[in-house]
């Protein structure tokens, strides 16, 4: 046994914890380090009644939204915001179908909004995974709620863009102008619910946010693989789900080259 | 002197501790530590192997979900006796059965960062077309899903290892002897787990042989005869 290296004394979290509760509580507004604490402004300490005071918060009073989410009871506030965000991925669901139209006025809403749940679903545990790795203090319960921020900013934007995908859903007949178009509005809006998330994740004492982002390229490729697991969304098909397997890079090459082929209009995406 | 702690009661406390609380946790009560990995270890890499399986079909999944924590298993035993011989070579002062938990606690957060990954790794395999007619091993939806399902368990033993470079650091005192110690034990446990999978093969998908708990061939070959052998044909065509 090598003996010229004794163990140093280590530092456990309950000596840590126990030095911290021998010190002075620092004062609350400006923490010298990270960001402001949540709660330091009185109007962040006021609950969030009903989804429609979530919708605000979110875009007017971020944190607010997230200062509510880490209180006892949030779960409440949790299902209203995904009850906003399945109805926003809904209707631009809708907006979407009006493509094709015909059964896809229906199909696109309930395969954008469920595959969105789906897909959230399928990242959830490795989200909190690696929030924990990353040291974050959160609970699974407050990780939901962020994971429940990000659905509900991101169907809130899409909604924001309906019109502009209205107009060009009526405009043309090129479906793969209208993927990428889809693809680019999602895109857009996952930033900014991604944003919200990681912003979150900064109140939970996090040292590190690779974890964070590592699971948000997750959660991208799960997200757009879905899209060609519920295909077709955009375009026309004789079965509500696809009868043939395939990933998202070899099916968005098919429906390219099918379009070059039709001028523009492959039947399925 | 440093207080024994109990062993970490939820999967959230085991992957936010501190170096600090790792080591208490090796020094405190190592074999009901090891009892937690073994339980992470057979959960985790359980699920994420049954999730491989499952692209053949359910009875590969409740192999490859039996094989997969089996190679981090045998492994971790497999190599014990020279982890522990190794680790105060190299200027670490530690105890064959601490050796033996730490070593085993990296490969528990390997196996939760897959279990966290599976339900991931289960949709890709889901969405990608079986391994008949049309598709088959040279087919780019095969080399995807490989791809796929081997950064996962790159990206998870990255991390598991990573997780055990602060606390050696720590124990140690030197950052060398740390980086030493972990990269010895690295290249151990790689040059064993190899050989372990190669053994235990197939995991994922063997379209000339019927669904097997491990193949006939099992003892022919080794895994480093086969990459020398495809990098020989690589080489001179």
């Amino acid at each position: 046994m090598n003996e010229n290296n004794p163990v140093p004394p280590l530092i456990s979290q309950t000596d840590a914890a126990q030095r911290l509760a021998d010190k002075p509580n620092p004062p609350l507004a400006i923490s010298p380090s990270g960001p402001r604490p949540l709660g330091d402004d009185p109007a962040e300490r006021v609950p969030i009644a009903h989804a429609f005071a979530a919708i605000e918060a979110l875009l007017r009073q971020p944190r607010r939204l997230l200062f509510q989410l880490r209180q006892p009871g949030a779960g409440k506030l949790i299902v209203g915001m995904l009850f906003v965000a399945f109805f926003c991925a809904a209707v631009y669901g809708v907006v979407a179908g009006t493509f094709s139209g015909g059964t896809q006025l229906w199909a696109a809403p309930v395969k954008i909004a469920l595959g969105l749940f789906i897909s959230a679903a399928i990242c959830l545990p490795s989200l909190y995974i690696f929030t924990c790795l990353s040291g974050a203090q959160s609970r699974l319960a407050e990780v939901c709620g962020l994971l429940a921020g990000l659905l509900m900013l991101m169907t809130i934007l899409l909604v924001g863009f309906a019109p502009v995908a209205w107009i060009f859903s009526q405009s043309t007949n090129y479906i793969g102008w209208m993927g990428f178009l889809h693809l680019a509005f999602w895109l857009v809006a996952t930033l900014f619910g991604v944003r919200f998330m990681k912003n979150g994740f900064s109140h939970a004492q996090a040292k590190s946010q690779a974890g964070v982002n590592v699971w948000i390229i997750i959660f991208l490729l799960v997200a757009v693989q879905m899209t060609t697991a519920l295909r077709p969304i955009i375009g026309k098909s004789d079965t509500f789900f696809p009868t043939e397997k395939k990933f998202f890079l070899g099916h968005w090459f098919d429906t390219l080259r099918e379009a070059s082929e039709n001028n523009g209009t492959a039947h399925r995406y | 002197m440093v207080t024994p702690l109990a062993p970490p009661r939820s999967i959230g406390a085991f992957l936010r501790a501190e170096p600090g609380r790792f080591y208490e946790w090796v020094m405190g009560q190592p074999s009901r530590l090891a009892g937690f990995c073994l339980v992470s270890i057979v959960i985790g890499a359980g699920s994420y192997g049954a999730a491989t399986g499952y692209w053949r079909n359910p009875t590969q999944a409740l192999y490859t979900g039996i094989k997969l924590p089996l190679v981090m298993l045998l492994t971790t035993l497999g190599n014990g006796l020279l982890n522990g011989l190794l680790a105060p070579l190299l200027g670490l002062n530690a105890t064959f059965r601490q050796t033996f938990t730490v070593v085993l606690m990296s490969f528990a957060i390997t196996s939760i960062v897959l279990g966290a990954l599976s339900p991931v790794a289960w949709f890709i395999v889901w969405n990608a077309p079986p391994l008949t007619g049309r598709t088959n091993i040279a087919s780019p939806e095969y080399a995807m899903l490989q791809l796929t399902l081997a950064v996962f368990v790159a990206l998870a033993g990255v991390i598991g290892n990573v997780r055990l470079i602060p606390l050696l650091r720590q124990w140690a005192g030197s950052g060398s002897v740390a980086r030493h110690v972990l990269l010895a034990w690295l290249m151990g446990n790689l040059f064993l787990g190899s050989q372990i999978s190669w053994v235990l093969r197939p995991f994922i998908w063997d379209a000339n042989r019927p669904v097997e708990f491990i193949g006939q061939d099992c003892f022919q070959g080794s895994f480093f005869e086969t990459v020398f052998e495809a990098a020989r044909r690589v080489i001179f065509l």
